[in-house]
């Protein structure tokens, strides 16, 4: 276990804390920066899980076209990313794993699960075996996850409507008989919807956390709700991914 | 590193660099506009650094020895992976994760090595400021 990738208890680096601002220095004559560029609010561990290729990665990107990204990817491919959504007021910094090529159930450690405020759980609309697959998801996560962590149903590949094999009642269904489990189906091939995914999860975890302190939601005084999330003790393995 | 830059070099950075010699400008992706760094998050480092081309033919890869790129020296340094606003992470290239946009996955657009957990460079060629 290699524990480089766990979210950092503390920036170590400067430019952290202080309040908002983040309008660029107006000239580079300005001695100094009297406004310390704003901190992210929160941060955030999601991952995303779901059997092979029912588009998982994809729902991690806005778009893609064919210049270098396809030799990166194929090659060496993304390991994980950092995205910065703003929801309430706040600034949250999302550490966002997919977990394509470990699709077998068991591939995927324990550590993956443990830290994870969200899990986006992703079948295929138009592949019966993909939706057959969940229950063995669920049991992942019921295994490992922490029992906060929001989960998140998404029925993928809306774009391909005409080959529709799970209807969305069935989707929203399964969904129902999980405590706290929300339901959308998406197309990450047509952006539809996948923002509001990644949204609608930040937004569940957000209106989870005014219960751990004082609620002073519609305060836009504090800034900072919360320290920092908990850490994950351990950090997901490298990766072997075949090229 | 003190090596003495070209004029038009020169002024160009000094239009992106603060008084404390951080980032004066937001630091985005060249093809998406994907906003990689806020304004006064990075401090200018110099440090030689190959990065492979973002051009598609020269794919990266942890075996091959002849990868098509460029050697940059200037770069935009974080201490912690959560001062970018928006970035992605390749996977291990021996002890290197290049960088790249977290929305078009251009890139490499920056160099992190495993031995360092505290340094992480975006090659001020391979993005742009606004």
């Amino acid at each position: 276990m290699d524990p480089r990738y766990d979210i950092p208890r503390r920036a170590t680096a400067g430019g952290s804390g202080g309040s908002a601002n983040s309008s660029p220095a107006l000239g580079a004559q300005s001695r100094r920066r009297k406004m310390p560029p704003r901190p992210a609010d929160f941060k955030l561990q999601i991952i995303i899980i779901g059997s092979r290729g029912v588009g998982k990665t994809s729902l991690m990107e806005r778009f893609t076209d064919d210049t270098f990204c396809e030799a990166c990817k194929s090659t060496v491919g993304v390991d994980f990313k950092i995205k910065t959504v703003e929801l309430r007021g706040k600034k949250i910094r999302l550490q966002i794993w997919d977990t394509a090529g470990q699709e077998r159930f068991n591939s995927i450690t324990s550590a993956y699960y443990r830290g994870a405020k969200g899990i986006v759980l992703v079948y295929d609309i138009t592949k019966q075996e993909t939706f057959e697959d969940l229950p063995k998801w669920m049991k992942m996560i019921d295994k490992y996850a922490s029992e906060e962590a929001e989960l998140l149903l998404v029925g993928n590949k809306l774009d391909c409507e005409t080959d529709r094999i799970i209807s969305r009642q069935q989707g929203e269904r399964f969904a129902s008989r999980i405590s706290g489990m929300r339901f959308c189906e998406a197309s990450a091939k047509d952006n539809f919807n996948v923002d509001e995914i990644f949204l609608k999860l930040v937004d569940d975890i957000l209106s989870k956390m005014p219960l751990e302190v004082p609620n002073r939601e519609l305060s836009n005084s504090v800034l900072s709700l919360q320290p920092e999330p908990e850490v994950p003790p351990e950090l997901p393995p490298p990766r072997m991914r075949c090229c | 590193m003190d090596n003495n830059q070209e004029p038009e070099e020169a002024t160009d950075r000094s239009e992106l660099l603060s008084g404390d010699g951080k980032n004066s400008k937001s630091v985005m992706c060249q093809r998406c506009g994907s906003k990689v760094l806020s304004p006064g998050i990075a401090t200018f480092a110099e440090k030689e650094l190959f990065l492979p081309s973002m051009r598609k033919k020269s794919g990266l890869s942890a075996t091959e020895s002849s990868v098509d790129g460029d050697t940059l020296t200037d770069h935009w340094l974080v201490g912690d992976m959560f001062d970018f606003e928006n970035v992605g992470f390749t996977n291990d290239v021996g002890r290197i994760k290049y960088l790249i946009c977290a929305d078009c996955e251009i890139g490499p657009i920056g160099w992190h090595c495993l031995d360092d957990k505290s340094t992480y460079y975006i090659a001020l060629k391979r993005v742009t400021h606004a």
